[in-house]
């Protein structure tokens, strides 16, 4: 195929999400018509993306699409491009991936609720706001996506609206995240006034030279609208309401996608457009809200008592690693946030799905009245454990391999730099990272083992379709952690290039030599494109010493025969050991565990959680805070 | 192959469990004077287990009591084969003083059959570890007896 | 020549320094240990082949799935928790004998050592007994409380003067290398801190006496491992025997590496003296003079004492 045919392909991947979710409306109550509408909207842009692999990441070839052929005129951009680089094509698949197994997901998911139809429609809306934000290549075309996007997930938060939560979820996510909205719009426009265009590539060539206190206003703004959308540190209570309220698959996307489009947006803002990613100002302050994000939100997290409500402050946690990472400004820092973006997107998504699948089948998600799943549900105890795995970063789940280059970039940057506080900043990266494991082991023991709960008599492992969406993550997971060079090659180096090289992206799009001519010294690389590693990991080598030895120590334990292992039967000798009274229910929930951990912490833990009030008007105030903090931050060390 | 290995292993790594089956605590002071420095029954491969599960052998004390009589039996089944069974001091295996108590429900031996009897109200230490020495050799018998 | 090549590999694996090698130093100074805490507490102590015996009688026992355990998890945990130690093993040089340590750094080998206490926990807490998810709980505290240090020590160490200039790793192999140009890394004073840091960190990780909250057998009856007898328990067992070996090795090539005489043989021997020497500092010091610490003792000891320990040693090494 040449080149042409590919120019098509990112356009149609967009438009075939919001034809899918017309026509979904058009099936009416007719669900297996619905179903194969929703499925082919899902599969064609995926199919399409993983097409574009090869021209793009491979050959390095970066798609621009004129809508409408309006080409620039006399160097201005003012039609509406469609600039698919390495990085949208990262971004894109990521996106594609989650929808798609979601999607198969949903399918019996909801088969519970009422307002089946009005679901997929959302769906796919929110899923092709997000697909033409990391596509598109026009300042304002992202702010429409991303209300169309933010609209359909705050709809889908409040999808099952017979639950008053939900309803209180979605207020609370439409007020504070109309905050962040308003200032990217007034940012975009602020941008317009000062370069007159809204392309992404011309504006980056033309900005970071005039740095004037009307684009250190614009940056300032753009950086909290995006930050607001990735949910960053003090926009982050409302997302473990709306994840934990809204349905499992929704949460996917809105955890796994809605906050990457602003990690997306952010790295578009830094790199691209201000280039202002070389400011030592704009580092820390990435990495400042980076670290409190992540530390702040995995002790939220230990403290919840509900699966989701856990799983959406660790999602911002993650979101943190990757903020982090993106802040070093280096080549090796932006590989591991790239890295860790994929990684999260599967394995939040496998959690969300294997929540969704205990809620399907015990109807609650509140660990305290839950336990013992793992006899009755053994399939998703093993796709939950290779989730839990790859967050906590176990090797050789994939989680290890992004966090392990995100400690490696935090060091090599205090070495570079000299700065101890780097180094301060891998501590809390690994801290986290404990943090991260308990926080499983509590939903593990106190969901899936331990005695079985009453009330869970009858729960079973959810139907085909849903374990095929689980699967489908499970498997990426794996894969994504026993092959990192495979990745690396193909999909993260690509992106990484391009984020430091823009000048590739601006010429593609305006023509040959234009970054030159604009961009002055500038055009010169924010930073060295090796990927210097101060450690090792082969995590295929370790699979196959692992192999060896456990088949070596399985054959070992085959001879020697002479005892028996006699199981699970009902009686007092299998019965657990009460200190010799009869077995009864007793089940050490998860508010039990880390008794140590609490008790020496509980200052702080109790600051947190009354801080965190769950009134929309304290949150709104944090976010209004936020912006005026960033603000001023901007204008003191930016200029 | 290791079969052998296993079976003299049996011998030289006893693990207690000690039950409580209403004792007056003297036999039981003296069951913990025996892993003290001056007999330290540890050198011959003793050691409080803290789980039934963990144990090879159980000693009993105490004139078994109609309350702990459940719990005693129920304990003594959770320990995994082979397992032998020893009794400390006079009272489980006569009730001593207790004897014609309505709330005594022993001798134990009319619910489980006992490998070991320790005599004595209570036991000397040398006496307790001559009783342990012969239900290690007791476990390594069972063991070579099991297929 | 190829298949040379595997012979030597399949050698590396599962005799020397892999899976028979390892099992057997491990029990060895489990034994010394017990001898050693024996002797100090004035007592003839059981021979330093006792481990060895517990092990090979437990492998005897029957072996009980209690009726609430999730049968799978609660089987596999064991062997899992136990390959994978042996797998961490040849990350770790031996006293200039490198088996398979360019495949992993030392933040590698801090995750892989979660693994075998993350089996147990699994373990623990699929057996269903509330026991032992007391234990899982007070075993991940401690888990959380050695790692905060445990990552400052390694980040000191990481950076490292030589006089051409400051270098900075995570490669054991490198570390190791370097200390084979400029003496072992104990010498260095800035370093001593986070050397005693790292000696307090050892019992910890391994579970054992003074830190051993998560398996205290009269507290909570052992903890995660209440339920378990037979072959599972003895794998358990050896488990905790290897992570000795694994945690002194590990500090030996941190701190003690590149002792060279020329002879290979010699220094592998010398590094294992060594792994023995440190068991005994660390772990039969400490087991035969202190009593347990409570949980939240331990967990705040171990973020104010010795990560400020280590703190100091990474400030020194950074401004010095």
């Amino acid at each position: 195929m040449t080149y042409d045919v590919y120019m098509h392909f990112p356009v149609i991947a967009i438009m075939t999400l919001f034809v899918g979710a017309f026509c979904v409306t058009l099936a009416g109550k007719r669900e297996k018509l619905r179903n194969v509408i929703a499925c082919i909207s899902v599969l064609v842009p995926l199919t399409l993306l993983s097409l574009l692999i090869k021209p793009v990441m491979m050959d390095g070839q970066i798609i621009v699409y004129w809508m409408g052929n309006w080409e620039p005129v006399e160097g201005y951009a003012i039609g509406i491009a469609i600039e698919v680089d390495p990085l949208s094509l990262f971004f894109g698949l990521l996106v594609a991936i989650a929808v798609t197994a979601s999607c198969i997901y949903s399918f019996q998911y909801i088969k519970q609720d009422d307002a089946r139809g009005s679901y997929f429609t959302l769906y796919l809306m929110l899923s092709g706001g997000v697909m033409g934000i990391v596509l598109s290549g026009d300042l304002f075309n992202i702010y429409v996506m991303l209300e169309v996007m933010t609209f359909a997930a705050v709809g889908l938060t409040a999808f099952r609206t017979w639950n008053p939560n939900a309803r209180e979820a979605a207020f609370k996510y439409l007020v504070v995240g109309s905050v962040g909205s308003t200032c990217s719009l007034l940012g975009t426009a602020l941008v317009y006034a000062q370069c007159h265009t809204l392309n992404l590539a011309q504006i980056s060539a033309i900005l970071p030279g005039n740095l004037n206190p009307t684009m250190v206003l614009a940056f300032a703004l753009l950086f909290t609208g995006f930050g607001c959308k990735s949910f960053m540190f003090p926009f982050h209570p409302i997302a473990a309401d709306a994840h934990g309220a809204a349905p499992s698959s929704v949460s996917v996307l809105i955890s796994g996608v809605f906050t990457k489009t602003g990690v997306y947006g952010i790295i578009r803002v830094c790199y691209f457009l201000f280039r202002s990613m070389g400011m030592t100002s704009v580092q820390t302050m990435l990495v400042f809200i980076g670290c409190i994000s992540m530390f702040v939100c995995v002790t939220m997290a230990l403290n919840q008592h509900d699966f989701k409500r856990l799983l959406a402050f660790h999602s911002i946690s993650q979101i943190g690693y990757i903020l982090t990472s993106l802040g070093l400004c280096t080549a090796l820092g932006v590989a591991g946030g790239l890295y860790h973006a994929i990684n999260h997107t599967l394995f939040k998504g496998l959690l969300f799905l294997t929540a969704g699948s205990v809620l399907y089948a015990t109807g609650t998600t509140y660990l305290e009245n839950l336990g013992g799943l793992a006899r009755k549900m053994p399939k998703t105890t093993i796709l939950f454990l290779i989730g839990a795995f790859s967050i906590s970063g176990i090797p050789p789940f994939n989680g290890f391999y992004s966090k392990w280059l995100i400690y490696q970039a935090t060091y090599e940057k205090a070495a570079e730099t000299g700065n101890i506080a780097f180094a301060l900043v891998t501590v809390i990266c690994v801290v986290t990272s404990v943090l991260t494991l308990a926080s499983f082991i509590k939903v593990g023991h106190s969901v899936f083992f331990g005695q079985l709960a009453p009330g869970c008599e009858k729960a079973k492992d959810p139907p085909a379709g849903m374990q095929l969406g689980m699967g489908i993550l499970a498997a990426l997971c794996v894969f994504t952690g026993l092959f990192p060079n495979v990745m690396m090659k193909y999909i993260i180096t690509p992106a990484v290039n391009v984020v430091y090289n823009t000048s590739l992206y601006i010429d593609s799009a305006m023509g040959q030599g234009y970054a030159a001519e604009h961009l002055g010294d500038a055009v010169m690389p924010l930073m060295n494109g090796q990927l210097p590693l101060i450690g090792s990991w082969s995590p295929i080598s370790w699979l196959v010493l692992f192999v060896v030895v456990l088949a070596a120590v399985f054959l070992v334990s085959l001879t020697g025969r002479g005892n028996r292992v006699t199981t699970c039967e009902p009686d007092s000798k299998h019965a657990v050991f009460f200190g010799g009274e009869a077995a009864e229910y007793s089940h050490i929930s998860g508010g039990d565990l880390f008794w140590g951990f609490k008790h020496t912490m509980r200052r702080y833990l109790g600051f947190m959680s009354r801080v965190h009030t769950g009134v929309t008007n304290d949150y709104v105030l944090w976010a209004v805070t936020a912006t005026a903090v960033i603000l001023t931050y901007c204008f003191v060390f930016m200029l | 192959m290791f079969k052998k290995l296993i079976d003299n292993a049996a011998a030289k790594s006893p693990w207690l469990y000690h039950i409580n089956a209403g004792s007056c605590n003297g036999c039981d002071i003296e069951l913990v004077a025996v892993l003290t420095p001056r007999y330290d029954a540890e050198r011959l491969g003793f050691k409080l287990a803290g789980t039934p599960r963990h144990a090879d052998i159980v000693v009993v004390s105490g004139p078994v009591t109609v309350q702990s009589l459940p719990r005693v039996l129920r304990t003594i089944e959770q320990v995994p084969e082979p397992r032998v069974i020893v009794t400390l001091g006079s009272c489980p295996r006569s009730c001593n003083v207790f004897k014609g108590s309505y709330s005594v429900a022993g001798p134990l031996d009319k619910y489980v059959p006992i490998d070991v009897s320790i005599a004595g109200c209570a036991p000397k230490p040398e006496a307790i570890i001559h009783g342990l020495a012969l239900a290690a050799q007791i476990l390594k018998e069972k063991r070579e007896a099991k297929k | 020549m190829e298949i040379m090549d595997i012979v030597m590999y399949a050698v590396y694996i599962l005799i020397f320094p892999g899976a028979l090698f390892t099992c057997l130093f491990g029990l060895w100074l489990a034994g010394v240990d017990r001898k050693v805490v024996a002797r100090m507490q004035h007592r003839k102590g059981p021979p330093v082949t006792q481990p060895a015996w517990d092990f090979l009688k437990l492998c005897g026992k029957e072996c009980i799935v209690p009726a609430n355990a999730a049968r799978g998890v609660f089987m596999a945990a064991p062997y899992i928790g136990l390959a994978s130690l042996i797998v961490t093993v040849l990350f770790i040089p031996l006293g200039g004998f490198h088996a398979f340590t360019t495949n992993g750094d030392t933040v590698v080998i801090l995750y892989l050592l979660a693994i075998p206490t993350l089996a147990m926990i699994l373990g623990g807490s699929a057996s269903g007994s509330p026991y032992a998810g007391v234990g899982a709980s007070r075993t991940m505290v401690s888990v959380m409380a050695y790692e905060l240090p445990l990552i400052l020590v390694i980040l000191a160490v990481g950076k490292g003067a030589t006089p051409d200039g400051y270098y900075f790793t995570f490669s054991l192999e490198q570390i190791t290398s370097v200390q084979e140009l400029f003496g072992p890394n104990l010498f260095d004073w800035r370093l001593i801190p986070a050397a005693v840091a790292m000696l307090l960190v050892i019992p910890c990780e391994v579970g054992q006496h003074p830190f051993d909250v998560g398996e205290a057998e009269t507290e909570i009856c052992e903890g995660p491992l209440v339920e378990y007898s037979g072959k599972p328990l003895a794998v358990f067992k050896l488990s905790h025997c290897i992570k000795m070996f694994v945690m002194t090795a590990f500090f030996c090539a941190m701190f003690l590496g590149g002792i060279t005489t020329g002879m290979l043989w010699l220094d592998v021997v010398l590094t294992l003296v060594f792994c023995t020497v440190v068991t005994l500092v660390c772990m039969s010091l400490l087991h035969a003079i202190s009593a347990r610490f409570r949980v939240e003792q331990l967990f705040k000891f171990f973020w104010t004492v010795v990560s400020g320990f280590a703190l100091v040693s990474l400030l020194l090494v950074w401004f010095c």
